[in-house]
């Protein structure tokens, strides 16, 4: 046990300098931006009619603080996202990060994780089934479908569901919520508004990550179905699904766990164009507007952050689930056992 | 008994890179889509030979916007013609098309489709670079060709139809192809580059630099990558030409692609290391070099190779994405995700669907890419030997 508890605070320790780094990497690349949060907010300002001067511009960098060093500023902005949980104000919009973001990002994260749930649960049967079956046309007919999930792009896929929706049904699909349920608070029927649009950015997140699991799945239960410890089972007579789910399935599972992190990584990577044409109100988004229009680092850089440590504490539970369920690991962590 | 044997020797005296292409050409779906790929390489390479109009804005067609697809025919209720034609075309707006322009086909007329003309002019082996700085200028003046596969002597001939402006879908297709191969090329080779350098120092000396870069790669790896092209290519002022713009793409795709080749590389040079045939050289007195250049390269190339061929086609992927958002390539220039940011608007799709002609070719030869990367990695895979 002792062991056990070691193990995770070193995997623990591990995912908090990976996430040190990528915060490091995010801040420093919001500050090579050209022109700073001053600059911009005031270049915006002055669209707006108002006159800027020289001087206006270094008493906006006074008060935002933006003279100071860049270590200072990094380990300022570091501490308070750690300590106080708060990502400061937004370079453009000038209002609090963690109000923009507080209810979207938890959106963002419901629609990426059941879309990821989504393409296991088609991946895995489907990819043991492809794996294993003695028709090749299936075999590859399945792969084909899989294939096609990568090459076509998914925001594609999500305009032209919405496109064919509009067209056909007069509801142009979009957003998360019908308007009557945009600004009111959470009850079940505004449950059953949400199921009833999310299922969309969730199919078109989902197909597309299906298309990677399944290969991943599909490749694992060939590898294992060759070794030789399955023609030793079947030796002994054990045959069909009982040998598939107790042999080669279940030693496919620790790679499939593994690679959840970075499935995510990849609808995360997804999401901000599917959102953007879907015209979601979340975090993805709020991203791309925060990048592609209006420049806003501030809110860009908390929204990275944010969804990279999803991804590095998925990671780390991930470690710590093998840890317990893969015996080879478990025995290498806890000693003997 | 005899031909087993020559054949057995065959195999066993083979190299590597003969066994891998044996494999390879055995594999019935990879060699299709490997046929298929080479076919669009090679069409897009000649593509100025190919497309009767320029695909810029200079090519307009000003008489044939918004324009439906014209297929050359062999015959019709007038007969059949050797020489495939189009009909004649006139342009026709009133209250019954809703005063839009509508193209009436002139039965009547002919326009027969010609081959060889002359037309816009294009040259071969021109570089014209102009980055930041004098020093980075290069120009070759290249040769200058006018002649063209195909064309009509008066009117258009427009395959895939034409956009808003009237330009050439089909010249664009073909130049958006050739655009798109060359940013993705150029994306894997950087990150070929960077990952050799990265995963190569790793590899090499192991330890404590080794976990260092390791953990690097690791944190790279983590940022979820579209985002991070955002991020990126928000660097980008609006000012700069198309040439820094298609090289600061290119360069973006390279940077954000190296990590997962670097890990690839770093495995390969540690595990082959320390194989006794790199002992065996030592011994034989080799020097370090020449085991890296003779014996540790050739070790992994295929399989590095058959990594590249995968990557490339979410370099692809990407600059669509990119180039779809606005972030990436913009008009003038053409790739196929420029194309596919026109082809996506309701009104296009109502009327003008000939504008996912495009798409089309973009679906096809991602899936060629991922199909050749499959067939190669399966034949590269030494544990996939059956015999």
């Amino acid at each position: 046990m002792i062991n056990f508890i070691q193990f995770t605070l070193t995997r623990a320790l591990l995912a908090c300098l990976t996430l040190f780094l990528v915060s490091l990497i995010v801040f420093s690349l919001m500050e090579f931006v050209p022109s700073n949060c001053a600059e911009r907010y005031l270049a915006f300002k002055n669209t707006q009619g108002s006159n800027i001067t020289v001087e206006d511009i270094a008493a906006e960098e006074k008060k935002l603080g933006l003279d100071r060093p860049f270590a200072v500023r990094f380990s300022s902005w570091i501490s308070n996202i750690v300590l106080k949980g708060e990502f400061g104000q937004s370079c453009i919009l000038r209002m609090d990060i963690n109000e923009l973001l507080s209810g979207r990002f938890m959106l963002s994260l419901l629609i990426c994780i059941t879309a990821l749930l989504f393409s296991y649960a088609i991946a895995i049967p489907v990819g043991i089934i492809s794996a294993t079956t003695k028709y090749k046309s299936l075999d590859n007919a399945l792969k084909f479908i899989s294939y096609l999930g990568i090459a076509l792009p998914n925001f594609l896929v999500a305009l032209c569901i919405m496109l064919f929706m509009t067209i056909y049904y007069g509801d142009t699909m979009t957003g998360l919520f019908s308007e009557e349920f945009e600004n009111v608070p959470w009850s079940s029927d505004r449950v059953k508004d949400f199921l009833s649009r999310a299922w969309l950015p969730i199919f078109v997140l989902g197909w597309n990550a299906t298309a990677f699991a399944l290969q991943t799945v599909r490749a694992l239960m060939l590898d294992e179905s060759d070794k030789l410890y399955v023609m030793a089972a079947r030796a002994r007579g054990i045959s069909g699904m009982s040998l598939l789910l107790r042999y080669p399935a279940k030693h496919s599972l620790g790679p499939v766990i593994n690679s959840l992190g970075f499935d995510l990584n990849r609808i995360f990577s997804a999401l901000p164009i599917v959102a953007l044409i879907l015209i979601l109100t979340e975090s993805g988004a709020l991203l791309i507007e925060a990048l592609a229009r209006s420049n806003d680092q501030q809110l860009a850089g908390a929204i990275i952050f944010l969804l990279t440590a999803t991804i590095v504490f998925v990671n780390f539970v991930t470690d710590i689930i093998l840890a317990i369920i893969d015996p080879r690991i478990r025995k290498g962590v806890m000693g003997g056992g | 008994m005899e031909v087993d044997l020559k054949k057995k020797e065959a195999y066993f005296t083979a190299t590597q890179m003969q066994l891998v292409r044996n494999r390879f050409f055995g594999n019935r779906t990879a060699m299709i889509a490997g046929s298929i790929l080479i076919f669009m390489i090679v069409t897009s390479l000649f593509s100025e030979f190919l497309s009767p109009y320029d695909p810029t804005i200079a090519g307009r067609d000003k008489d044939y916007e918004n324009g439906a697809p014209q297929v050359p025919m062999f015959w019709d209720e007038n007969g059949f013609s050797p020489r495939p034609f189009l009909y004649g075309m006139t342009k026709y707006r009133g209250a019954d098309t809703n005063f839009r322009w509508v193209y009436k086909e002139d039965k009547e007329k002919r326009r027969y489709v010609q081959f060889f003309v002359e037309g816009w002019e294009y040259k071969v082996f021109n570089f014209n670079i102009n980055l930041p700085g004098e020093a980075l200028d290069f120009k070759i003046p290249g040769f200058t060709f006018n002649t063209h596969l195909f064309g009509v002597d008066e009117g258009g001939i427009h395959l895939f139809g034409t956009d808003k402006a009237g330009k050439d879908l089909f010249s664009r297709t073909l130049n958006a192809i050739y655009i798109s191969l060359a940013v993705g090329t150029l994306g894997v080779f950087i990150s070929f580059v960077l990952s050799l350098i990265i995963g190569g120092i790793a590899g090499y000396y192991g330890g404590w630099i080794d976990s260092l870069l390791q953990m690097f790669t690791d944190a790279v790896r983590t940022i979820p990558p579209i985002p991070l092209f955002m991020v990126l290519a928000a660097f980008a002022p609006d000012t700069w030409s198309s040439e820094i713009r298609f090289f600061f793409i290119a360069s973006l795709l390279g940077f954000i692609g190296w990590p997962t080749l670097a890990r690839r590389v770093r495995t390969h040079l540690l595990s082959e290391r320390s194989q006794e045939y790199i002992l065996a050289a030592q011994m034989c007195g080799a020097s370090s070099t020449h085991i890296i250049i003779r014996h540790l390269l050739p070790s992994f190339t295929s399989y590095i190779i058959v990594d590249l061929v995968i990557s490339f086609p979410y370099m692809l992927l990407s600059e669509t994405a990119l180039s779809f958002i606005g972030l990436g390539l913009r008009e003038p220039v053409n790739s196929l995700g420029v194309l596919l940011q026109n082809a996506t608007k309701a009104d296009v799709l109502l009327n003008y669907q000939w504008y996912f002609i495009p798409v089309v070719f973009l679906v096809v030869l991602i899936l060629s890419f991922v199909y050749v990367g499959d067939g190669l990695r399966d034949a590269a895979d030494p544990h996939k030997v059956k015999n």
